[in-house]
């Protein structure tokens, strides 16, 4: 029975390892650690807030550069005096 | 401190004062079509990102018919951020190709070529043709038995052309098969010959813009449209969308990175359900479309000769489009826009799920 059991054994892990050789390896395009794939996602989230807040920002000086366009004071007026 | 030097420095040596004056005065025309306007901004920026990310490859891959495959996993699994930046360039080409189409179909569907424009259409169309070229030559460099199979497909196709066809075939090829001469030639195109075209192009195409000014359509020329400066009010639009934009690249990159098959080759068959690049599905469909033969002639090189006359007549729309040039209306344009439109889109979206 022991025997039996280690030849048992011995044969499947033959034909396991056999089926791994066999089976297609996948080049992996991505990190595959744990702790990599974490920074990673963590990182795209940080990335996509700073967009956010960098689009906040842009918009909101935009916002007042066409208020102040409205208001027509960013034009130079012609007749202003000089100060010498 | 040091910025107000430096700014004083400039400031000295050039008319910096004038230029900021020239900015504001230039004007982008405000109507319900200006979204379009962006699209050009969103593929020059594109270009510059996949520029950057091209010359960040350069340095470790390795044209050779030998070496090119296992350096792009090399770039991938050893080298630091490969993956990301090889992932990041898949995907901006992608988009850009994206953006040069909404691009140029935008342009169709608003007449934005008709005179005095046409060259401004001229120089976009070969950036498009070029931008193909890229997305072709770039598909090669992987070497991979998918991107070996799509090229040997297109180099037949363009050899089935008659007159010039094998010419260019051999041309393309360095020789009458897809071989290690074929990845160096297009390793050539791809980091010099095309850059340094696409670069003059897009200068060409930018100068004319800026000389000609943004057009109008036909049907909104009579009415009387807005301008906003274009400095700072549309270059901060510019900066919004672009941000967006560079986001949505990031994230494809992350989420979606592009798959590397098995090393190419030549003496192996093609492996099954192989598809070109989505660019080149409609002209795929469009061969599927023709029998072997048509009256004794091969059905391959009509179906060739007919999409190389269609593309031939798209690209001298402005030319042919009399009414538009006159500034009147002409709707057999827009409907010949949508039917390309349609036609490619279809055909496009076939190929992808047959």
């Amino acid at each position: 029975m022991k025997y039996f059991t280690r030849i048992l054994f011995a044969t499947l892990t033959i034909f396991a390892f056999n089926s791994l050789a066999f089976a297609e390896e996948k080049i992996p395009v991505f990190p595959t650690t744990p702790v990599d794939v974490y920074t990673i996602y963590a990182s795209l989230t940080i990335f996509w807030l700073a967009i956010i807040g960098l689009i906040v920002v842009i918009k909101m000086k935009l916002n007042e550069i066409e208020r102040i366009q409205k208001l027509g004071i960013d034009r130079e007026d012609k007749e202003a005096p000089l100060l010498e | 401190m040091i910025w107000l030097k430096c700014k004083n420095w400039i400031e000295e040596r050039y008319d910096i004062a004038e230029l900021k004056k020239l900015a504001k005065s230039k004007l982008v025309p405000q109507h319900c079509y200006d979204f379009l306007y962006y699209t050009g901004g969103i593929t020059l920026f594109l270009f510059i990102l996949q520029f950057i990310t091209g010359m960040l490859l350069v340095f470790y891959y390795i044209p050779h018919v030998d070496f090119a495959y296992e350096s792009i996993i090399d770039i991938v699994t050893k080298i630091n951020m490969g993956w990301f930046f090889r992932a990041f360039h898949h995907w901006g080409a992608q988009l850009c190709i994206v953006f040069v189409f909404i691009h140029l179909f935008g342009t169709l569907l608003t007449k934005s070529y008709r005179k005095p424009r046409e060259f401004i259409w001229v120089t976009g169309f070969i950036l498009l043709v070029i931008s193909i070229f890229f997305g072709l030559s770039g598909y090669l460099m992987l070497w991979d038995e998918r991107a070996f199979a799509a090229v040997r497909v297109a180099t037949g196709g363009a050899g089935n052309l008659p007159v010039v066809g094998s010419f260019i075939k051999i041309f393309l090829r360095g020789g009458t098969d897809v071989t290690g001469d074929t990845l160096i030639r297009f390793y050539a195109f791809h980091v010099a010959i095309l850059p340094v075209l696409s670069l003059l192009l897009i200068g060409l195409h930018l100068l004319f813009v800026q000389y000609h000014g943004m057009s109008v359509p036909v049907s909104l020329e009579k009415k009387d449209n807005k301008g906003e400066p274009f400095f700072p009010n549309v270059f901060y639009k510019d900066m919004m969308i672009w941000l967006v934009v560079l986001g949505i690249v990031v994230t494809l990159a992350i989420l979606l990175p592009p798959e590397i098959g098995k090393k190419a080759n030549a003496l192996a068959p093609p492996p099954e359900g192989i598809k070109p690049e989505w660019y080149f599905l409609f002209m795929l469909e469009t061969l599927k479309l023709f029998p072997g033969t048509i009256y004794g002639f091969n059905g391959e090189t009509i179906a060739i000769v007919c999409v190389s006359i269609g593309i031939f007549f798209f690209f001298l729309i402005p030319f042919i489009d009399r009414k538009s040039n006159r500034g009147e209306r002409s709707p057999i344009f827009t409907i010949i826009a949508i039917v390309f439109l349609l036609y490619f889109i279809t055909m496009t979206l076939v190929g992808f799920l047959s």
